[in-house]
Parts: C-alpha cells; structure tokens; sequence
C-alpha cells in the first residue's frame, strides 16, 4: 500500500469518527458530567460505532458505558474543567520520540532519499509541537486553576489539598524542563538548519518561556496557599475563641493601660470634632460668604407663629420693659429741664456723665431726640438741637451723631 | 497640607482608614513622608498616627499616657471586651449563613437582603440570630427578622466594622477594622496563655 492510499483511508475514518463526536455531542458530554453513557437513549448501532471509535468503552461487564480516559481529558481541556484537567509532566517518552526521528532524518538524508528526509523532519517538527504543547497545557491549567483560586472545589481545606497538589504538579514539571538538555539538541541537530532552528532555537525559546511561566505560576501558587491558610486559621480563631469565651464568662484579661509601654491596639486616642464657622474678620472671605448667603433659600416667615411667639415675650417682660421705659423718659424730662437753666445749650452725654445715669448713651441720644420729636410744634420752635456728627469714614458719607446739644433759642 | 485635610478630619473623628473605607487616604498613609508630617502635625494635640501589625488599618493613638487617659483607655478597652463574643458570634453567623469557608474578611460585601432570606429559611440560624440581636450590644428589641437584621447591621456599621457605600442601597462592605479586631483576639489569647488554637490541625476535629 503506498503511503498515498495509506493517508487518504486515515483521512476518511478519521473524519467520520470526528463527525460521531459532533453527531453525539449532547449524549457524550452528559456521559462526561455524568459518568455513564446513556444506552437506552442512543440505540444499538450508535454504541457499536461509538465503540469501534474508540470514543467510548465498557471498564468491566457490569458498569455502563464510558468515555475514554483520553476523550474525557480531551473535553477537560476544551472547557477547562480543572477538578478533570490532567497535567502530563512525562518527558522521556517524547525526547526518545524526538532522537528517533532526527536519525532516520539524518540516515535518510545520508541516503540521498529527499522524500523520505521530508516525511522524517515533519515528524520532529509534531514530535517537538507535542512536547511543547503538553507543558502550554499543563501551564495554561495551572493559570487558570490559580485565577479561578480553586473555584471547582467548594471547601477550603480541599482548595488548599488542590493548591498542595498544583504545586507538585509544578516540581514534576519543572523537573521534565530539565531533562530537556540544550547541549543534547545541538549535537543531535548537528549542521543541519532546519533541524538547528527546530531543535535548538525555537524549542529553547519556548522552554524559557515556560520556564519563567511555571516559576511565575509556582509563587502565586505558594501565595495563595499561605492566603488559603490564613483564612482557615482567621475561622480556626474566630470559632475557638467564641467557644472560649462562651465556656468561660467570667474571663478578664489584663489590664493593658497600666503598663508602661501601652501597645498600640488598646491605645486609642478619643474621637475629637474640628468643627468651624462663618468669620467675617477677613476682608477676602466677605465675597465668599456673601455668595453663599445669596444662595440660600429665603426662609418663609410664618406669621401666626410670629406673633405667637412675640406675645409670649411681651407677657413675660412687660412690665419690667415698660418701668424701664418709664424712668428713660423721665431722666430725659430732667435733661431737657436742665437746659432750661443753661443759656449756652447742655450737651446731651455730659449731663449723663454729671447725672451718672446708667443709660447707654446710643439709647439715651435716642430718646432725647424722641422726646423732641414728640414735642408739639410751638414748643420745638424755642428750642434748638445742635448735632456733633461726623462721617462715618471718607468713601462713606454717612452722618454718625456723637451728641446732641439743646439750647434755648434766643428770642430775638 | 491642606489636601490632607479630609484624612486628618476622619483619623481625628475616631475613624480607622483601611483599604475599604479610605482607598485613597490608605494609600495616602503609606507613604513615610506624609505620615512623618502628619505626625508632627497631630503632635500638639497628643495624638499619633498608629497601626495594627499588619498595616491594614490606621487610626490615631495617644502619644503620651496621663493618669487620667490611662483609665479612659481602660473604659474603652472594657467596652471592646463586652463586644468580642457578640462580634464573633456575629462572624460565625454570617459564615454559615452565606455558607462559606472563611470568615468575613475586609473587602467582602453583604447583601442584607441574601442574608435575610438565607436566614429565614433556616430555623436553627434563625433562632441564633434573634438571640445575637438582642444582646446588649446589638440591643434590637425587634421580632421581625427583618427588623433584627437591620438593627445588627446598623450598628456594626456604627462601630466601623462594616460600611455602606449608597446610603439608600442595603449592602454592606467589611472593612479592615474586622482585622483589627482579630489582630486583638490573638493578642490577648497571646498574652493571657488562653488554650485557643488557630491551627488547622485543630480543624480537624471540629470539621
């Protein structure tokens, strides 16, 4: 048989048996979840070719049907189903693989067979692929098993048995990587470049890869383990400690504050509030607050509650109010008497200051003024008030009364 | 300074700053210098930024210890003490409840509402948690489940063990003052010799 027909027979069962798994998918892969091949729902001559493809095999007479060890790790790597996924760290069959192959190259080449040499040198190039290939997947598992921080499993002392497990997993690997000798791949590839870039450099690039990749991997292995172990004991703590407490209630620990070093977990300072307020003491802030002031609502004045509560003021002050009010306007009746008696006038706060009245003298000038105002018009005509004003500052020209002097007016 | 202000209001105001509830501040306090100028700043009002071991959180300690600040500690130290078995008890709950392997820890967030209905559903959790709210420290004098559980959440939120990032939205996050409180557990089991172990090969027995 020439290798031709050989190919095109290998062609055709391999597809049609591929096309079973597609046919099948849905039974096959509740077999994978489930562990056992539903017969009944499948027919007899379905399971004969499942059978014959090797996709499927009875382990002894009186289980049901299964996958095969090898189309269940297939379909472990396809969804990544890591509780499944199996790393293979075997490197000595491959590299025996490789040598072989590379010899028959070389003996082929020797021989002037070219075809031959063809043939050999694209099975190192699957042979090297296959080897490269089983570490990208044993590394691809072991990523996304430590993103996934061992989601598959649900307790933690199991997610902390399958981190321990990943972990050796990553020792045999990395014991595989070794065995990879670059000198070995240099003598074996020789003088030959396809053989040189094959075995030489492409493979050593990407063992470095993964070299780097399994160390990267194996400390956030070691990392989350000590997380995983943490958390175990942070329960551990939580569950002791309540049980102790709860068997012990009459439990004081020591007095911490006392010691002379006082460690910093019972030393906690009391809370302070750093309150502040609206300052109008300086002139930058003014615009400020005068915005803000702007932009607040009005406040809606109630007036029921108004006059309520002026009411309830005036009963309670009133009388003291109106004998204060009383004595005012009688010391202001003395003053205005005792300008009688003075031809040049009397000024308003030096008969306060003679009197030694206790007025405030803005609320003396007041009255005083009230009272004149209050007088009828005949009797303001023989009198006259003198203000000493002032303005209130050069850019305001607000008149500011600092005292007031009456005088008789003088009958001309 | 003045960008720091926020920070200091907050470790003034008797507030821990962790990851959770302070990102930024957090981040702020690490850096040796600010935290130098910080310090020289709290100086006058006896007050120094402090630790837990771990660095997980921050707040504010007293520089130096009068008479009088010595039996405040001890006021408040005793107040810690009366909460410890409420807040592990609490701990262990919302363990179960969630069903979980671990216990609460900073960063975690609890849906009230989950955690209601995973109660409800359980008589046992059930009657534990009515037991939990009405302890002195969570003091919920509610029947309703519901009712408890707001009340429980409310105050761990009150004493910086929780927080809630939308007011109106009822989850919580754990902060790192949870830490705190272990780191202090350890402390006194350290100190006063308690037969409490923290091992896995403990675990083993009780699983």
């Amino acid at each position: 048989m020439t290798s031709g027909l050989q190919n095109q027979k290998m062609l055709d069962t391999g597809a049609e048996r591929l096309r079973l798994l597609g046919k099948y998918a849905e039974p096959l892969m509740d077999a994978y979840l489930h562990g056992e091949l539903d017969e009944a729902a499948l027919g007899e001559r379905v399971i004969q070719r499942l059978l014959q493809a090797r996709i499927v095999w009875r382990p002894d007479h009186e289980q049901g049907l299964k996958l095969r060890p090898q189309m269940a790790r297939m379909v472990a790597s396809m969804i990544a189903d890591e509780s499944r996924r199996q790393a293979n760290a075997e490197v000595g069959e491959e590299l025996d693989r490789i040598e072989n192959a590379v010899l028959s190259y070389q003996e082929a080449i020797v021989k002037g067979q070219h075809s031959y040499a063809e043939l050999q040198l694209q099975s190192v190039t699957e042979y090297v692929h296959d080897l490269l290939g089983q570490f990208d997947e044993a590394i691809d598992s072991l990523w996304h098993r430590l993103n996934s921080h061992f989601g598959f499993v649900s307790s933690l002392s199991e997610k902390i048995r399958e981190n321990e497990r990943a972990q050796k997993q990553i020792r045999r690997l990395l014991e595989g990587l070794e065995q990879i000798s670059l000198g070995d791949m240099i003598e074996l590839a020789r003088d030959h470049t396809p053989l040189r870039k094959l075995l030489v450099v492409h493979l050593q690039d990407r063992l470095s890869t993964h070299h780097a990749s399994l160390y990267a991997v194996q400390e956030r292995m070691i990392e989350l383990l000590a997380r995983f172990r943490e958390q175990q004991s942070r329960a551990v703590l939580v569950q002791n400690m309540a049980a102790y407490l709860r068997q012990n209630p009459q439990f004081v620990p020591g007095d911490y504050t006392w010691r002379s070093k006082v460690p910093d977990l019972v030393n906690q300072s009391s809370p302070i509030v750093p309150a502040a307020h609206a300052a109008l003491d300086r002139s930058a802030d003014t615009e400020v607050l005068a915005e803000i002031v702007a932009s607040l609502p009005t406040r809606e004045l109630k007036p029921q509650s108004a006059t309520g509560e002026a009411a309830a003021v005036k009963l309670a002050d009133d009388r003291a109010v109106q004998a204060k009010e009383q004595a005012l306007k009688d010391d202001v009746e003395r003053y205005y008497v005792a300008t009688l008696d003075e031809d040049k006038g009397l000024s308003a706060l030096a008969f306060l200051k003679q009197q030694k009245l206790n007025w405030d003298p803005e609320i003396w000038l007041f009255q005083v003024l009230a009272e004149y105002q209050g007088l009828n018009a005949s009797e303001r005509e023989q009198l006259t008030l003198d203000y000493c004003q002032s303005e209130a500052s050069i850019f305001n020209q607000l008149q500011l009364i600092h005292d007031v002097t009456v005088r008789i007016r003088d009958v001309a | 300074m003045m960008i720091h202000g926020p920070l200091v209001e907050r470790l003034l105001s008797g507030q821990f700053v962790c990851a959770v509830t302070a990102p930024e501040d957090f981040a702020r306090l690490q850096d040796e210098t600010i935290l130098q100028a910080l310090n020289d700043y709290l100086r006058p009002l006896n007050r120094r930024i402090a630790t837990s071991q771990d660095g997980s959180v921050f707040f504010l300690a007293w520089c130096e210890l009068t008479p009088e600040l010595r039996d405040q500690l001890r006021a408040q130290f005793q107040v810690t003490l009366n909460s410890l078995l409420p807040l592990l008890d609490w701990m262990q709950l919302v363990q179960e409840v969630l069903g979980k392997d671990s216990t609460v820890a900073p960063g975690d967030t609890l849906k009230l509402h989950e955690f209601v209905q995973k109660t409800e559903d359980h008589q046992g959790l059930r009657q534990r948690f009515s037991q939990l709210a009405s302890d002195r420290f969570f003091n919920s004098q509610a029947e309703a489940l519901d009712a408890q559980v707001k009340t429980v959440f409310r105050r761990l939120k009150e004493h910086g063990y929780l927080e809630q990032p939308h007011a109106e939205r009822q989850f919580y996050v754990v902060t790192g003052k949870v830490d705190y409180l272990l780191e202090l557990i350890r402390f006194i089991r350290d100190e006063e010799n308690l037969p409490v172990d923290d091992t896995t090969a403990q675990e083993e027995l009780w699983q």
